[in-house]
């Protein structure tokens, strides 16, 4: 054979090794793509779940005897605002993640204050079934929240490690994958929480 | 207002998501009856762990009990959850697990707390109100009592026929059958592209070499695709003990009761 396509068939191994290995990367991006967003609609259906219920907990309150008007208009209104701060699962940057997690937690805090008033204006309410039940699925739905929230991160995490480590970051510059936001905790939330109370 | 108190702390802990994760969690065995606290006779133990195994081998749903003297620190709903996921309960396309989780009175830490979790296939059959009545009114009383056989198969005397009319072995075997079709599908389908692969370099050779040594690479194909088949069906249904776990995983669902 001679020299030159010798040279010819070396310089084509080499590009067909890079492709190979650019196309592994690039499948590996959209399988971690896929998987933020999967778990992104997971963590909708939860806060669309406590969303859901909200217009329960409204309505049985409001059956109570001495309802007065008022009481919950802090969370319907929370309500109001969070369902409607969409996040599409293709543009999950930092600013809309953070923009949906300002909204959710601002219904969780309302709501966490409405149904303390719940307590201290209906006590023979807080004691029916129905609002215990009520009660049960609340706090499912926030448990369901803590879980998905965390599998969310998790898949972010992964997606941005493979994203960001060298040299896949050439081929997502390339080929346009971007980074994407997490769940945080809170401004001023470095000391653990404290809540007290007396079983 | 207990309830309530622990609802706000729920609240509390999905505002600190970082906190939360570095929760406790035991390492995985190979049973179903995990008691750490010593609360059952080894009598107890074997018996709930053969009517578990029993129920895993007829309807493919897997129910995990531990019993354990202290959660350290961890919220019990979280702990639980971690368990369900790290542990594999259930069948893994199924979901189909559900975590019996005690904790039991010690003297460090003198309340005791009893979960159910459902994994995310379960949710449909064991709603969180649904659990949260199963626990006040099949295991408390018992569990305060210090009965926690009793109070475990009450239980399961309620969870058992609700789960079995959920996943019954029949469908989990029609899916697996499915699976094993498409391998079969798929193998045949290789065998005749390989075959007619040689029989065109075979005429385009002139009928010279026909490789012997080709078909036996589709052979060993078929191997690959039968083992791939079968092999992951072998783990959750072999007779006798417990085959072991099958992967499913839990969204936090589920519902708690102190005693």
């Amino acid at each position: 054979m001679k020299k030159g396509t010798l040279i010819i068939i070396a310089i084509i191994a080499v590009v067909a090794i890079g492709v190979l290995w650019g196309v592994g990367v690039y499948n590996k991006l959209v399988n971690g793509e896929e998987n933020v967003s999967n778990a992104w609609s997971q963590v909708e259906n939860v806060y669309k779940r406590r969303a859901d219920l909200i217009p329960q907990l409204v309505a049985t309150v409001q059956g109570a005897a001495n309802y007065e008007k008022g009481t919950l208009t802090e969370v319907i209104e929370a309500r109001a605002k969070a369902t409607s701060v969409q996040v599409d699962a293709n543009n999950l940057t930092e600013e809309n993640v953070a923009q949906f997690q300002k909204a959710q937690d601002n219904l969780t805090g309302a709501l966490s204050r409405g149904l303390n008033v719940i307590v201290e204006r209906y006590p023979e309410l807080t004691a029916t079934k129905g609002f215990q039940d009520l009660q049960v699925q609340l706090e499912g739905t926030e448990n369901r929240i803590t879980t998905e929230r965390a599998k969310f991160n998790d898949a972010v995490a992964e997606y941005n490690k493979s994203l960001r480590r060298f040299p896949n970051n050439i081929v997502a510059g390339i080929s346009g994958f971007q980074k994407k936001g997490y769940f945080t905790a809170p401004e001023g939330s470095d000391e653990p929480v404290k809540v007290e109370f007396d079983f | 207002m207990k309830r309530l108190f622990i609802l706000l702390l729920t609240m509390a802990v999905t505002l600190f998501p970082l906190q939360a994760q570095e929760a406790w969690c035991p390492e995985p065995t190979n049973r179903l009856v995990n008691d750490y606290a010593g609360e059952l006779s080894a009598d107890e133990v074997e018996m709930l762990e053969q009517r578990l195994v029993a129920f895993n081998d007829s309807t493919s749903n897997q129910i995990l009990v531990i019993i354990t003297p202290t959660l350290h620190g961890g919220e019990i709903m979280d702990v639980g959850t971690r368990i369900g996921t790290k542990w594999g309960v259930g069948q893994k396309d199924l979901k189909n697990g559900l975590v019996i989780l005690i904790k039991s009175k010690c003297d460090e830490e003198p309340y005791g707390d009893v979960a159910l979790l459902p994994g995310y296939g379960l949710e449909g059959a064991l709603p969180d109100a649904f659990c949260k009545h199963i626990i006040d009114d099949e295991m408390i009383d018992a569990l305060a009592n210090g009965n926690y056989y009793k109070a475990l198969t009450k239980a399961l005397d309620v969870i058992e026929p609700v789960c079995r009319g959920e996943y019954s072995y029949k469908e989990y075997r029609r899916k697996e059958n499915r699976e094993a079709l498409f391998g079969l599908l798929i193998t045949i389908g290789t065998i005749v592209l390989v075959l007619l692969l040689l029989a065109w370099v075979a005429k385009k050779s002139g009928g010279k070499g026909t490789g012997t040594g080709t078909p036996f690479t589709g052979g060993s194909h078929t191997g690959g695709y039968w083992g791939g088949g079968f092999g992951g069906s072998s783990g959750g249904f072999s007779s006798g003990g417990f085959g072991g776990f099958g992967g499913g995983s839990f969204g936090g669902g589920g519902a708690h009761g102190r005693f």
